[in-house]
């Protein structure tokens, strides 16, 4: 018997929504065949692929691990929970949901402290004035640990905060914080700013392969389906596909389309008989639309587009490259 | 499972217990401090960036424990607690230290002497970087690359320029970290820090204001907003800085001949004798022979004291930019290397005049010392 292919999704919350909801679209349903308390599920109509619910930091454990081979965690866990992360894991893709940024947010009431220069300097001037050093409530040690450094700033101490972080400084248990925000209203909330260049990472949720997992032929040729549907899911809305035949359409036409709207041509264009194909970022399509009347088009299909199969597969060439 | 800790270090080779024995006939008392400390003085002395190289656990209890990554801490603490505090006095050590380091072995053992309370600083430092060089010789190495610097030579220098105390502040913070104090000295030069549009007409108006009418009116703005979570600092210190900000605003820029002025000083190196001379004019050129003279008096009364412990001057490479990227120290520091093999430091060490206080030592004591790696010497096969 051959081993499974072990895909690791987040077990509760938002997160598991998102991810589940992604999946599906990709053409991968997610299933509990045995009730939905199960921990362990499968794939719909993919044998051989074992999904593993498991919380956040448990599945960035398991990647860094190599105990699953593919799982769903946010990239600052991956940051954070991972020394040396590249050489553990692959990050292959962002899935478009769990944006959080991880950010440096001091009290509003510093009107001298803008930039993480300035808290270079207030945290030098701090540790002369206080006879202590100046405390970082986070539970992203190794973030702020490695951002801190890179800026020059050496006089501070972390305070391990595992919970209701933006609340330290009003609590009286740190100066500031390094915490994750989404708009910024739970920060503002509990009279805290923003440092303009404290923005330590960008992160949302991400595809994540272990490159310490056992990476057989069967367990390749599984991740590159499961790849495959993700990138024609991916590519299909990243596009609207929009038809129109019209004997003054040409090479020439095309070229401009191209430049001015950035669609893609996925089957060539346009045929003898003047019918064409287009695939044009969503943003773009009612000036597509237009530019194709003006130029002589009498009608104009636009449609959503469920898969785009392309011989290419940019996800697991990634993979592959990776391991 | 990390194979730098299946290594176990060897037990102290009769070698190394040999060279402790000696040290302990010069007058310096054994001492085996407890292997498990408290994280918090180690975290607070040395920085959070050593937090990753140790060896941390938490107690039942909840207090936070580290296994021991240097002895100058431990030593110091013990000496504190004990009866004999703000007495000189000497000790000695050999036992094992842990720290994670890549592949290197995590538990390694390290020997050392750690002076406290000697008000004869050039004498004491002297002694150090020669009692060093007895634990080269124990090993046969007799002729190991000396560097040395003086922390305080570069904090004198940088106290006796025309430059406002929140620049001085940072230049001697970063004196340890060079690449750091380059960006520093760009910044001066550019004057960049001065893109503060949202404050600028506040600034601009409070520039030229009588200083005690600025910090009232700044200080009932800030009450005024009903702001109270200040995070630890108060409203006036905050007020305080905000007008240093704007009394910077006016003069960020470092006029090019002081920047000139610190990468001549910062590239001063030779001999100590030679060094001492570049010194001297330097500092009669820029008028600041008065500031860093306590500094320089006391780097050539240890040369001299060098030359007493038999050290030839002309083997001693002395550089103004030499730090040992530690914070405590705060004046001579030295390593001893062997170019010829890895070049990592065999024995290093230096005087910490800050660190007891800041240990709770109510009395200043001068403290000075150095570590010797003994696996790193025991290589080299020869000696006693």
């Amino acid at each position: 018997m051959t081993s499974p292919l072990v895909l690791a999704v987040p077990a509760k919350g938002r997160l598991q929504e998102n991810a589940e909801a992604f999946f599906t679209r990709s053409g991968l349903a997610l299933i509990k065949p045995r009730g939905a308390r199960d921990y362990r599920g499968a794939v719909a109509g993919l044998d051989g692929v074992e999904v593993a619910y498991l919380s956040a930091a448990e599945i960035t454990s398991q990647l860094a691990a190599g105990a699953v081979h593919l799982g769903v965690t946010g990239e600052d866990l991956v940051r954070e929970m991972i020394p040396d992360a590249d050489s553990k894991v692959v990050l292959i893709e962002g899935l478009g949901f769990g944006f959080a940024n991880v950010v440096v947010a001091v009290p509003q009431a510093w009107i001298d402290v803008r930039s993480m220069a300035d808290i270079d300097d207030v945290a030098t001037a701090f540790r002369h004035t206080h006879d202590r050093k100046m405390r970082v409530a986070t539970k992203y040690v190794s973030l702020t640990r490695g951002f801190f450094s890179a800026h020059g700033i050496f006089d501070y101490r972390i305070v391990e905060s595992s919970g209701a972080t933006e609340g330290a400084p009003a609590a009286g248990t740190a100066e500031m914080i390094v915490d994750i925000t989404t708009t910024g209203a739970t920060l503002a909330a509990n009279a805290l700013k923003v440092i303009e260049d404290g923005t330590i990472l960008r992160s949302q949720a991400n595809l994540v392969a272990a490159r310490g997992a056992p990476w057989g032929a069967s367990e390749r040729e599984l991740a590159r389906v499961i790849l495959d549907r993700i990138a024609a899911q991916q590519r299909a809305r990243a596009f609207r596909e929009v038809r129109a035949r019209f004997a003054a359409c040409d090479a020439r036409l095309v070229d401009s389309a191209r430049q001015k709207f950035g669609v893609v041509t996925p089957f060539g264009g346009p045929t003898s008989s003047g019918m064409l194909t287009l695939h044009c970022p969503p943003g773009e399509v009612y000036a597509l639309t237009s530019f194709l009347r003006e130029n002589g088009a009498e009608a104009v299909a636009v449609a959503d587009l469920d898969y785009v199969f392309s011989r290419d597969n940019p996800l697991y060439a990634k993979l592959e490259a990776g391991l | 499972m990390d194979a730098s800790v299946t290594t176990a270090a060897q037990g102290p080779d009769a070698r190394a217990e040999a060279l402790i024995a000696s040290y302990e006939r010069a007058g310096y008392r054994r001492c085996a401090p407890a292997i498990l400390q408290p994280a918090e003085p180690f975290l607070d002395l040395s920085g959070e960036d050593i937090r990753k190289r140790m060896y941390l656990t938490t107690a039942p209890s909840g207090g936070e424990f580290c296994l021991r990554p240097d002895l100058t801490i431990p030593v110091s603490r013990d000496y504190l607690a004990s009866p004999a505090a703000g007495k000189p006095m000497g000790f000695c050590y050999l036992g094992p230290v842990f720290r994670h380091s890549g592949d290197g072995a995590a538990e390694f053992m390290q020997a050392g002497i750690e002076s406290f309370g000697r008000a004869d600083k050039a004498a004491a430092d002297a002694e150090m970087l020669a009692r060093g060089l007895e634990a080269t010789a124990h090993y046969g190495l007799t002729q190991p690359d000396i560097q040395t610097g003086d922390v305080a030579l570069f904090v004198n220098f940088i106290a006796g320029l025309d430059l406002p105390p929140a620049w001085k502040r940072r230049l001697i913070k970063d004196f340890n970290r060079k690449a750091n104090l380059a960006q520093d000295l760009d910044r001066l030069v550019l004057g960049g820090n001065n893109e503060r549009p949202e404050y600028q007409g506040v600034l601009a108006a409070l520039a030229g204001a009588d200083p005690k009418g600025a910090h009232a009116l700044v200080t009932d703005l800030l009450s005024i907003a009903g702001i109270s979570a200040v995070g630890g600092r108060s409203v006036g210190e905050i007020a305080d800085r905000f007008l240093e900000q704007a009394a910077l605003g006016a003069s960020t820029k470092l006029p090019r001949d002081v920047r000139a002025l610190i990468e001549r000083f910062l590239a001063i190196a030779g001999d100590p004798d030679q060094a001492a001379a570049a010194l001297r004019a330097l500092a009669g050129e820029a008028d600041l022979a008065p500031a860093i003279a306590p500094a320089l008096d006391l780097f050539e009364y240890r040369t001299g004291f060098l030359a007493a412990h038999g050290v030839d001057p002309a083997r001693v490479r002395f550089s103004t930019a030499f730090g040992r990227g530690f914070d405590y120290y705060t004046g001579f520091v030295f390593e001893l290397t062997d170019p010829s093999r890895t070049g990592d430091p065999l024995v290093a060490g230096g005087r910490y005049d800050e660190l007891l206080s800041r240990l709770g030592s109510a009395q200043a004591i001068p403290a000075v010392g150095f570590a010797v790696w003994i696996e790193r010497l025991a290589v080299y096969g020869g000696g006693a």
